[in-house]
């Protein structure tokens, strides 16, 4: 039994290793909102918007005049 | 022929609209140039796939979002309007969006967001509609994010209050890290709980069994210190205010089971509780949390009273009646400013009326839906709608005072004050410390006395068997267990104490239009002049309807349903009391009997609603049914056999009340009332003593609702409303106010039970510690199965079958 001696501590440590990776990911902000970042393993693929859009403003003023 | 519906937005084709977008190869139609625009900067993103996979079609953009980047230049160099300033010299800004409708829409807007220089991160809440955006000011124009927003068709609105969102999602994130920690400190306490309890059945050698106590105390400390504090927190505020809060009882509970098994442990004899300790504090975290994320998904609704007013004005000079006029944002107005707003637009100050004359809605503060003319001179208020011409209106009040502002403020006031309302449990909790306390005092008394080597183990034993666990979770567990059968029913229930002080409510208070009945009237009979033989049944119907074809006025949505032809109508002019105007070239008068009267038309009786007549006579009368709400008239019976009184305070005129009152049955009712007169109404019956249920569903009775000891919100109710509201009934029948009442009562019965049941425990179990008999796993045992015995009592008001009293009561009394 005196293995118990090393392996407890152990799964302590362990413990405080979980309660700061849980903290961490609240600080982020990971369970602020849980429902688009799922869907975005669907969506995202390799089609990616092109880096800078000049087109974007052309576009955006579309009925203004 | 039918065309097929916009690619984009799902709104018709219009048959001249030629239109069309490419997508995968395939042309598809839209409705506009706007959706045109932005459907193909979508689709040239690479971001085709949000037609794929979106749940619901896009808003069509209108004509408003063309100019919005140079209208949010207004705000590029205002720094309150960036957002919060994090440490590393970004800000986070957080805008309400609309036009945000399912998943897809969220990945739309970060797609097109996050790739952009001075933009680092982008999360989108679906479910509120708001966008988080942490920022660069110095990279990119706060303007420019609000033109690549509304490029892709949504809409964002003016950022507002962030400092307090941004404190809120705080205080939620550390609940959530509290909830958090107790929970994994709960599972390894609990495991090494495992091995002791099974040392205690099986053997176990002293220094496992020390080192297992040891390993418990390590956990449990951190967990008390940093899951714990809160409850510690409260306590100590709720005691400087010289009360016993609910945290009093919980603080002591945690705090005698922890230095109990801290002094066993150091005198290494007797039972450890760490298990206990971690359990009870995991447990009410969660109640914690859950009670947090309703309240603040109220709070996310209570920012629908600034929405109420719009966020542009039009500023014009001094200038002349077509001058050009300058968009600027309706907080930059002051007093004096001249303000253009067109017909349908919504007054953005409380101002007078300087130019032109219309008809406008004060359905917001008043309730009376009906439009009142405005004309040169007249003041108007903000939030009220333009029903008829464009105006110019001079500002009289800077937005921040208009009196829209002021209700707000009133209401805000008004939920701090009714937060004072002690619990039910709250005074028994005081009692119950007192009780305790007093118990151990007299036994260390005792035992000081008689026998001195049992003073120290006999005052523990009390303390700890008299845990007040299953006293904290009496009222918590109960409300929980209605509050899911409610929700089963259609009520939702948004706080809890409001089921308690329910159970002692002896006046209710019922707004009319909207609550009593559904707002739009209809016809229940049809009189026909028996001397006008040349009309019909169908023939009056048909120019009534005619008439009505184009009124906002209430009344006419009573002749919807009628199939008229509306180019056979001509001349028509809208009067205060009604409408006349030509059908198939004859002329008619439409109205109440005194437009009669003023045209000197001779009516058989002076009552009735609406009239129909010619030049030469009166030719019919329609009886209009105002469209009771479903199970009015038998909810009030209920309420009244109850012994509540019952009465209407209502915004409308007087007739129109009585008639309501009347057909309901109540013999009390105020009409006429602004919502100031409903606030003090109120409080000078309360101040009489009676505990108020008020049940309403407009804007106007916000303030009301949020003051009143208990308040109830029925289906189709404004937003605002909702958020001040202690119960939204989600059904259409009001009687789902006798179902609440029904839950309330037996709600309060399961908490009484379960008070009992704590306190017949302590009074059992309490004598026997005193006299020094309880071994350790008696009590550990007592505290679990006591605390168990409170929960599962509880969870019968889930189960159980509420029964029908409405129909009983209905059956005994009408008829």
């Amino acid at each position: 039994m005196s293995m118990l001696y090393v392996l407890i501590p152990l799964a302590v440590l362990l413990l405080a290793v979980a309660i700061w990776a849980l903290i961490w990911a609240i600080r982020s902000g990971q369970f602020d909102e849980l429902e688009s970042h799922g869907w975005s393993v669907v969506l995202d693929d390799d089609q990616k918007p092109p880096p800078v859009g000049n087109d974007i403003e052309k576009h955006s003023n579309y009925n203004k005049e | 022929m039918q065309a097929d519906p916009c690619f984009h937005c799902g709104e018709p084709v219009p048959s001249v609209c030629r239109l069309e977008v490419e997508i995968q190869g395939q042309s598809q139609p839209v409705c506009c140039a706007g959706c045109e625009a932005v459907a193909n900067l979508i689709l040239r993103s690479g971001q085709s796939r949000y037609y794929q996979f979106r749940t619901a079609k896009a808003t069509r953009p209108t004509d408003e979002d063309a100019g919005v980047e140079q209208a949010w230049g207004h705000f590029d160099e205002r720094r309150p309007l960036w957002g919060s300033a994090l440490k590393d010299g970004s800000y986070e800004l957080l805008l309400q969006v609309e036009g945000i409708r399912c998943a897809a829409c969220a990945w739309l807007i970060r797609g097109q967001l996050e790739p952009r220089m001075g933009i680092r991160q982008v999360q989108v809440d679906v479910a509120t509609g708001f966008v988080r955006i942490n920022w660069l000011p110095h990279k990119l124009r706060l303007s420019k994010i609000a033109a690549i927003l509304s490029g892709i068709g949504y809409r964002p609105h003016l950022p507002l209050a962030g400092a307090e969102t941004m404190s809120r999602q705080e205080e939620r994130r550390d609940a959530l890290k509290r909830l958090g920690v107790a929970g994994l400190g709960m599972m390894q306490v609990m495991m090494y709980a495992v091995g002791l309890y099974a040392g205690d059945a099986m053997g176990i050698s002293a220094g496992s069994e020390r080192f297992l106590q040891w390993i418990s105390l390590v956990v449990t400390t951190p967990v008390l210190v940093y899951s714990g504090r809160v409850f510690y927190t409260g306590a100590w505020r709720s005691l400087r205010l010289l009360r016993v809060g609910m945290d009093v009882p919980v603080a002591l509970a945690i705090s005698i089971a922890f230095v109990m098994s801290c002094i066993n442990f150091l005198l290494g004899s007797g039972h450890v509780y760490f298990d206990s300790v971690v359990m009870f504090v995991f447990f009410l975290s969660l109640g914690r949390y859950a009670e947090l994320v309703i309240r603040h998904r109220n709070l996310q609704t209570g920012l629908a009273l600034a929405r109420l007013l719009p966020e542009w004005a039009e500023r014009v000079g001094d200038g002349s009646e077509n001058g050009p006029g300058e968009k600027v944002p309706a907080m930059d107005l002051r007093t004096g400013d001249r303000v253009r707003v067109r017909a349908g637009q919504t007054f953005p100050a409380d101002g007078r009326i300087i130019r032109g004359g219309t008809e406008v809605d004060e359905a917001l503060l008043t309730g009376e839906s009906r439009p009142l003319s405005k004309n040169i001179g007249e003041d108007v208020i903000a939030g009220s709608i333009n029903r008829l011409q464009t105006v110019e209106v001079e500002v009289s009040t800077d937005p921040g005072d208009s009196t829209v502002s002021v209700m707000g403020r009133m209401l805000l006031r008004s939920q701090t004050h009714r937060s004072r309302f002690a619990r039910l449990s709250e005074r028994y909790a005081g009692w119950f410390v007192a009780f305790v306390l007093v118990v151990a005092g007299l036994t260390a008394l005792w035992w000081l006395i008689h026998d001195v080597a049992m003073l120290f183990p006999a005052t523990l034993a009390v303390l700890v068997i008299s845990c007040p666990c299953a006293l904290s979770l009496a009222t918590p567990a109960a409300i929980a267990s209605s509050s899911r059968a409610l929700l089963e029913r259609g009520i939702l229930l948004t706080r809890g104490v409001a089921l308690e002080v329910l159970g002692g409510v002896n006046t209710v208070v019922l707004d009319k239009t909207g609550t009593l009945t559904t707002g739009s009237p209809t016809i229940a009979g049809t009189l026909i002049n028996p001397v006008r033989v040349d009309h019909d049944h169908a023939g009056v119907l048909y120019v009534a309807a005619a008439l009505e074809t184009d009124s906002s006025h209430p009344v006419s949505r009573a002749f919807d349903s009628v199939k008229t032809n509306r180019t056979a109508v001509s001349d028509v002019i809208h009067h205060q009391d009604g409408v006349e105007g030509r059908v198939d070239d004859k002329f008619y008068l439409l109205g109440n009997a005194a437009l009669m009267r003023a045209n000197g038309i001779e009516l058989p009786d002076p009552g009735g609603r609406v009239w129909l007549a010619d030049k030469t006579g009166w030719i019919a009368r329609f009886e209009l049914d105002d469209g009771l709400r479903t199970g009015v008239s038998d909810t009030i019976a209920a309420l009244k056999a109850r012994g509540m009184d019952v009465m209407i305070l209502s915004g409308d005129q007087q007739q129109t009340v009585a008639l309501v009152a009347e057909r309901t049955g109540i013999d009390t009712w105020y009409a006429e009332q602004n919502p100031k007169m409903k606030m003090e109404l109120l409080e000078s019956l309360q101040a009489s003593g009676k505990t108020v249920l008020m049940v309403g569903d407009g804007i106007n009775d916000a303030p009301v609702l949020s003051a009143a000891n208990v308040s109830m919100t029925v289906s189709g109710a404004s937003e605002l409303a909702n958020s001040t509201a202690d119960f939204i009934l989600t059904g259409e029948s009001l009687a789902l106010v006798e179902t609440v009442f029904a839950t309330a009562i037996q709600t309060r019965k399961i908490i009484r039970q379960n008070l009992f049941w704590a306190l017949c425990y302590n009074l059992l179990a309490v004598p026997v510690a005193a006299a020094g008999y309880i071994l350790p796993w008696m009590a550990a045992l007592g505290m679990s199965l006591s605390s168990l015995l409170v929960v599962m009592n509880s969870g019968r008001l889930a189960g159980r079958r509420i029964p029908g009293v409405v129909v009983q009561t209905a059956r005994g009394s009408s008829r």
